[in-house]
This record gives C-alpha cells, structure tokens and sequence, in this order.
C-alpha cells in the first residue's frame, strides 16, 4: 500500500514537474532551449581546447587528442550533475519562495522524498536530452571518440544508474541545507556542482590538482563516476590517453573495472547515507525554527 | 467639482493567448460611474464579477479595451503619471513587501516610491501603526507576523502615502473583528476629516459595506446593477418591515391585528412565562406606531422588540440571484 | 525633467536598493555562496589550461571573466528575472502603481545588488591572482576604470531591457534568462578570447557590452593581452560608450512599449503565466 501511495506520489510530482518545465512555451521553443543551453556550455570548452592547439603550435587535430575526447564526455555527463542537483534543491527553493505551495506539500500525508525525488526525475529525463544531443554532436560535428561498436554497454549502464541515485540523493542533502538557507540557497547546488566539477576529474584529470586535492577527489563518488563513464563509453579514447603520459595521467589507473565499479558503488552508498541524514537534520532544525514556510527574498 | 472617479462606457474583455485556452472573457460591460470626491463609495459584486479588473484599471495597471476611465480627473490611458501620483491601492491577501525586512522599513520602503521624505514618512508610519495597534510590532521582521498583522501592515502602507484617491479591495479580509473594527473607524475617519478623500471600497461583507459606504454599487459579469445609497438599495427589494414583539400575557389581540397596514400577524402564548410573542409582517414602517399606541392603549408592557428591514443580502440575493460564493 | 520628478526617482532607488543591501547583512549566507563557490568554475577552467600547458596569460583570462561573470548574473538573476519574483509576490503591482520611473525600481536594484557583486568579483579576482599565481599589470589605472564603468552602464542597461520583458511574460522570459548564461560566456569570451571566434562572429557578440568589456580589460590588465585582443582598447572604449547611450535609451523605450503591452493584454500583473 505505502509502496503504491509513493508511486502515485513519484507520478504526481513528475507529472507536475514536467509542467513546471516545459509547459512555459511552445514545444519548438522548449526543444531549442533544451539543445541550446547544453551546447552553448559545451563550446565553451571546445573553443578553449581549439585556442590551447592554435596558440600551442603543435598543429595536431582536436578530433585526434584522446583528452578532447576525455574532456568532451565528462563534460556531458556532468551536466547530470549539475542540473539534477540543482533540480532536486530547486524544488524546495521554488516551491517554497516563489510559490508557497511548499507547506501544503509537507503537511499532505506523502512520502515526501518521492515528492523530491519525481520532481527531480523529469530533470534527469530532460537532461539525459541534453547529454544525448551533445554526445551526438560532439561525434558527428567534432570527432569526438566515441565507438557505438566498442561500448561496454553493461559496464556503461551500471555506471550510469548508480551515479544517478547518488546524486539524486546528494540534491536531498542540498535541498535540506536549502530550507535553512535564505535566497542564495541558490549557490548551494551551483557550488557542490562547482566542487564536482574541479575535483572529480570532469574536464581534467585529477592529477593536474594539488596533491591534497586529490586526496578530497579520491573521497567523491562523481570521480569513480566519470571515470566509470569514460571507460565505458569510450574504452579506446581511455587507453590512448594512458598510454600517452608517462605516468597514471588520471590518478586512477591502477582501478580496473570492477574495483572502480565496487569503489563507485561502496562511495556511493556512504554519500547515500550521508546525504539522507544531512536531510533529516536539517529538516529537523527548519522544522525548529520555522522555516518550512518562510520567504526570504529581497 | 470633478469627480474622483469617472468611467464613461469603460469595457474591458481579456483574450487568451491561445484558442484552446478558451473564449474572450468581458470582464467590464460598459460600466458607467461616478464617484464625488470626499464619497466612501462601496462596490459589491460576487467573484469574477469585475470588481477587481475595475481597480485595476483605475489604479493604471491595466488599459480598458474600450472607454475612459478618469481618476482625479487624469484620464488613466494616457495621464497615468499624473493618476499615480494620487492614488493608493491596498488588497486583501496581499503577501508584498519583504519578510527580511522589518515592518517599519517596509513602510518606509514604499513612501520612498511616493517621493515622501523621510523624516515626514517615518513620522506617519509611527502614527499609524500607533492607531492600527501595531507600534510593537514596527520593529519585527515582515516574516513574523501573523497573517492579519501582514494584512494590517498592507492597509497602512496604503494610507501611509496620504493619497487624494484609496482603493482598497477587500482590506479587511482575514482580519479579526476587533482589527477589522479599528480599520473601518479609521476608514470612516479618514474620509471624514480629510479634505476631499475618497474611497473606493471593495467587500464581501455587507454588513461592512451598509455601515460604512454612502453609496454602493453592485456589479455583475461586468454590469452595473445598481447603484445607489444603501437605504434606496434596500427598498428595490420589497417594503416589507418584520416586527417582533415579547409582551406580557395577551388575551385579546383582535383589535391589534386589525390596524392598518398589517400585512400578517402571528402570536403565541407562552402561559408559563406569561409571555405573548408577536410577530408582524408590515407595509413599510408607517404601522409601528400605530401598534405600539394599542400595546399601551391595552395596558400590555412590552418586554421586547425587534424590527428587522431588508438587508443588502437580500438585494444582492435578489439581483445577482446568488450569495456570495 | 523638475527636481520633484528627480528627487522622487532618487528617492525611489535609494527605497529599492535598501532591501538588498539589508538583506545582505541580515542573510549573511550568501558570503560563502557567492564568494568561495563560485571560485570552482575558474578553477576548473584555468586547470584545463594548466593541464594543456597553455600560455600562462590563458588562466589570468579564466581569473578575470569569472570575476566578470558576477555582474553578468547580476543583471539576469538580480535585475531582469526579479520582476518575475516580484510579479509572484505582488510587489510589482505596487512598484508599477507608483509614480516613479520603472528604471529607478531596476536601478535601484542594481545599486542595492551592486556591493556584493562588487565583492564577489573582487575576492574571485583576488583569490584567483593568488592560487594561480597570475600577473596582473596596473599599467593605464584610469582608462581601466572608464572601460569599466562604461560596460557597467551599458551592461545594466542591456538588463533593463531585457527586465522588460518580465512585464509582458512570465516564465518564458524566466528561461530566456536561463538561456542566456552559457551562450554568452561562449559568445562574449568570458573563458577565452573573443578573437578566435572568428571577425564577424566577435563582431556579432559585440553588442552584448561585457564582450569588448572583457577584451579591453583583457588588453589593460595583462602584457600579452594585446596579442589576443579583438579590437585596440581605444576603439572598444568609444564603441562601448554608443552602447552605454544606445542601451539605455532602449532600456526606457522597452520599459514604456512592455508595460504598455501588458496593461493591454492584461498579463502585467497576471501571475504564474
């Protein structure tokens, strides 16, 4: 019966999401955004790398520097971490300050997590466009090495599915922190996804940081994700960035698969704890202090 | 003298943005009134009905479709800088201002808009709050209050720019009874000491609208029903006056229920309390004092009275053909 | 213009800005949020260089558009897309109500939202000179400052504008919001200079100020700037100086032709549209 209430309520809270999304404009201008907004982020670093060859000198092709490749797909898939913790600590930013619906939900007699959690769903859906539209282009338009025939598809998609709950569960630990936050709750998610973003190996490896970087890097399931992603998707791309530095150039490679599986998994289900406490708590305190329902905003 | 308010022919109908959205919605029929200046002036109307696009358009926040609408004699299309600079808007339920702020540096936030100086407008604002019961309060922050201390705070920030024209549209709503008391008196006196004040007041309650508006009028799907003081109002409904009378114990009421003008006549004799209950049903209020004369002339003490006249529900009642949903 | 329309208007930005600079000091959360955070996304960017072997004025570039990415947020999050919150909350119907200029609401948003943003361009330019050992050079102090008022007036002018587009729509203006971030650190080269977009595509970005903004900084701050420069610092000043006029003076007109569009078709005060 409870497992059926918080289906329904998944169901709800997604429907309701997808409407909070996408029902602002017509479909032709949500698809544009939805393409837009992703590639824009990703020139960005395309442009970078092309300005790096060009001043470099060195005269090599972006298509063929197996980095362009580990940058490109780390790129992509970080935009999961970036919108779906945003979404999931959105949810109670928005439903909170802007249109105080935010109570009505909590007294309602829901599981509240499914609430969270089928909100932030539509966001994975939507953003899953992105990454596909990304990868796509950055394959075809690009060059970007990836090999529809040399996938390691089981490995690739266990290494989705479990990156994907951590970080669901990480945006209830922020969206938590958020209810004792003003405002600028906003950051919140804008900075963890910055710190994911620096140390986790998404655009550089983790060996390019100070050493006692590294060590907080080694500590994040996001770095054992991306890597997991990588190897996955692109397993040639992989080992030609090996084989070209004289040394461990992702500070991971002494991982095989199903270590890296195993680590990604045992990291995972830490933050996972981690993350429903931190909620709980901070759920608590609002509750103490009354500010399930406050606005903060000026 | 020009009015405060004028609306020669004013409509206005809302189109969607898409067909499958619906039909065009004519939320204002040609609506025709004016207000005199120093009038607490009371509109009534069921919801949706138009009341508030009304406001709106008199308070520049919307353009009619077709018509004018004049405020202060400015005509609100076009003179809508000049309109601003003498009205004042207050609605029920409003959740503005900032809850970081305390409610004092609220209300000084908004005379800023005014071009009130600030030493003038802190002197208001302590005034005010003083008279709303609320001086206690000018120090907490907005997010603290209680809802009708919010709606409290919401109606001073609407007196506190001293504007020639108020529109409150349902100011009182979610107030309790002794706030919502101390807002009409000071309502009322407002309009009375002010020079040339005028209120432009929209209600549910027509107790409130009956006690405090010389003029009232009702509005429906955009239309102007009626429009008039509340006395001339209730008289569209029927002329009909119930008296009901607790006398001391009667035996012989034929000579009192043949007076003129007595429409029905009911009793009852309470033996036990020694009491005779009578209820009249009169044309008008002309037969009252006939019937007290024959109470005395019989020698009866009368321990009770209670006239009851039509209300403004029953108008309302009768020419909306619904209550207030 | 009289003095009462100048000193009410004055008043009115001096009103406006109170609330944010109040809420600054009364939440000071936002002190981690936007100082140390946003301090990640330059040094994810000036590690790619660095991992690259870029040349070393690359990562001042990333340390110097991340500092300028406070005021780019500013005006879409703090500016433009508030009036939507405001619309949500029902203090813009007070605000439009009022008989004050709608730039002076904008403006004193802007003016309140001003200290942090300064702050927080400034502790991301400093803490990025020092992590990454960047050499700035102070060579031309005052037309450093002109260069950076001038994008500031043009840019916040550019925020008005788009500030009025929150007066007719609502969410879709929200998203055009949302929008506008990547494109334009793509477009205006907040990470890598706007030269290597291409002549006409840097001619393009152009008309967002922050673009020749950043290029003339890039120029006056570092000695291989010139190298990587788009347009000389002289040229991109004068161009910047059109658009602080022309962008104001588009400001007021949209303001004007949006509300009067919403007054007409009745969403200036409609809510959740």
């Amino acid at each position: 019966m409870a497992v059926k209430s918080d289906l329904r309520t998944f169901k709800n809270a997604a429907w309701l999401g997808w409407q909070m999304e996408a029902n602002w404009t017509d479909p032709f201008l949500f698809a544009t955004y939805s393409i837009v907004k992703p590639l824009a982020g990703t020139l960005i670093l395309v442009f970078m790398y092309l300005v790096i060859i060009e001043t470099s000198g060195s005269g090599m092709e972006m298509a063929d520097s197996p980095y362009f490749t580990y940058m490109f797909i780390g790129n992509a898939f970080y935009m999961y971490a970036a919108e779906v913790l945003f979404g999931v600590t959105w949810v109670i930013h928005d439903d909170r300050e802007h249109y105080m619906t935010l109570k009505q939900v909590y007294i309602a007699p829901i599981n509240f997590y499914a609430y969270v959690l089928g909100r932030a769903a539509i966001k994975i859906a939507i953003t899953t466009v992105g990454v596909l539209i990304t990868l796509v282009f950055g394959v075809l338009a690009l060059g970007v090495g990836i090999d529809l025939g040399s996938v390691d598809w089981p490995f690739f998609i266990i290494s989705l599915i479990v990156g994907l709950a951590c970080i669901c569960i990480l945006g209830l630990a922020l969206g938590g922190i958020s209810f004792l936050t003003a405002k600028h709750g906003e950051g919140i998610n804008e900075g963890i996804a910055g710190v994911f973003y620096v140390l986790s190996g998404v655009v550089f490896p983790i060996t390019a940081l100070p050493t006692w970087a590294q060590s907080v890097s080694k500590v994040l399931p996001v770095t054992y994700w991306m890597e997991a992603l990588r190897r996955g998707l692109s397993p040639d791309a992989m080992d030609q960035l090996k084989a070209s530095y004289p040394y461990d150039v992702t500070g991971l490679g002494g991982f095989d698969n199903v270590f890296l599986m195993l680590v990604l998994v045992v990291s995972s289900v830490i933050f996972f704890v981690l993350s429903l406490g931190i909620f709980r708590y901070a759920d608590l305190i609002a509750r103490r202090k009354g500010k399930i329902d406050w606005t903060s905003a000026y | 003298m020009q009015p405060a308010v004028e609306t020669k022919d004013l409509t206005r109908v809302f189109n969607p943005k898409k067909k499958k959205e619906g039909k065009s919605v004519t939320a204002l029929d040609s609506v025709d009134l004016r207000i005199e200046q120093g009038e607490l002036f009371g509109l009534l109307g069921p919801n949706g009905a138009g009341k508030t696009t009304l406001l709106k358009i008199l308070s520049t926040l919307l353009l009619p479709t077709s018509g004018k609408a004049y405020v202060a004699g400015f005509d609100v299309a076009k003179d809508f800088q000049e309109v601003r600079k003498r009205i004042n808007m207050v609605s029920g339920g409003e959740v503005s201002g900032y809850g970081l702020l305390t409610v004092r540096e609220n209300l000084w936030m908004f005379t800023q808009f005014y071009g009130i100086k600030s030493r003038v407008a802190n002197e208001r604002i302590d005034s005010l709050l003083e008279k709303f019961g609320m001086a206690d309060k000018k120090n907490e922050k907005v997010r603290t209050l209680s809802t009708g201390m919010r709606q409290k705070m919401n109606v001073i920030r609407g007196f506190v720019t001293d504007p020639d024209i108020l529109f409150l549209d349902e100011p009182t709503l979610g107030l309790d009874v002794n706030a919502s008391r101390i807002i009409r008196e000071y309502i009322v006196d407002w309009v009375k000491n002010g020079k040339n004040k005028t209120v432009l007041l929209t209600t549910h309650y027509m107790a409130e609208a009956d006690q405090l508006c010389g003029r009232i009028a009702i509005i429906d799907n955009g239309k102007i029903l009626v429009c008039d003081a509340p006395q001339k109002i209730k008289k569209l409904v029927k002329t009909s006056t119930t008296l009901s009378l607790d006398v001391s114990l009667m035996m012989d009421k034929s000579r009192i229920r043949a007076i003129r003008g007595v429409d029905k006549f009911t009793s009852f004799d309470d033996a036990e309390k020694d009491v005779t209950h009578l209820r009249f049903v009169l044309e008008g209020d002309a037969p009252v004092s006939d019937i007290l004369s024959e109470l005395t002339r019989s020698g009866s003490k009368i321990i009770s009275l209670q006239k009851t006249e039509p209300t403004l529900e029953d108008v309302f009642i009768k020419m909306v053909g619904k209550g207030f949903e | 213009m009289s003095d009462t329309w100048l000193m009410r208007n004055l008043r009115a930005v001096n009103g406006r800005a109170y609330p944010r600079i109040i809420g600054s000091k009364r939440e000071p959360s936002w002190l981690f949020f936007d100082i140390v955070l946003p301090l990640l996304t330059v040094a994810a960017y000036a590690y790619i260089y660095k991992f690259n072997n870029a040349q070393e004025q690359f990562i001042g570039y990333v340390v110097l558009g991340g500092a300028m990415t406070a005021f780019w947020l500013n005006i879409l999050w703090s500016m433009a897309s508030q009036l939507y919150w405001e619309k949500e909350i029902g203090n813009l119907q007070l605000y439009l109500m009022a008989p004050i200029s709608r730039m002076s609401i904008l403006a004193g948003m802007a003016v309140g939202g001003l200290f942090f943003t300064t702050l927080r361009a400034t502790s991301t330019l400093v803490i990025g000179i020092v992590v990454f050992s960047v050499a700035f050079t102070l060579s031309n102090p005052l037309m450093i400052l002109v260069i950076f008022v001038v994008t500031m007036i043009a840019l916040y002018g550019m925020g008005m504008m788009f500030a009025s587009l929150y007066l007719l729509f609502g969410r879709e203006a929200y998203h055009m919001s949302n929008l506008m971030m990547e494109p334009v650190y793509f477009a205006s080269g907040f990470y890598f200079p706007v030269k290597y977009l291409g002549f006409w595509a840097a001619a393009g970005a152009s008309a967002i100020p922050i673009t020749l903004g950043l290029d003339a900084l890039r120029q006056l701050f570092f000695a291989a700037g010139s190298g990587d420069a788009f347009l000389p610092v002289e040229t991109e000043a004068a161009i910047l100086c059109v658009l602080s006029v022309v962008f104001v003076f588009l400001a007021k007109y949209s303001l004007d032709y949006m509300e009067r569009l919403g007054k007409t078709s009745g969403r200036l005060t409609l809510r959740w549209q």
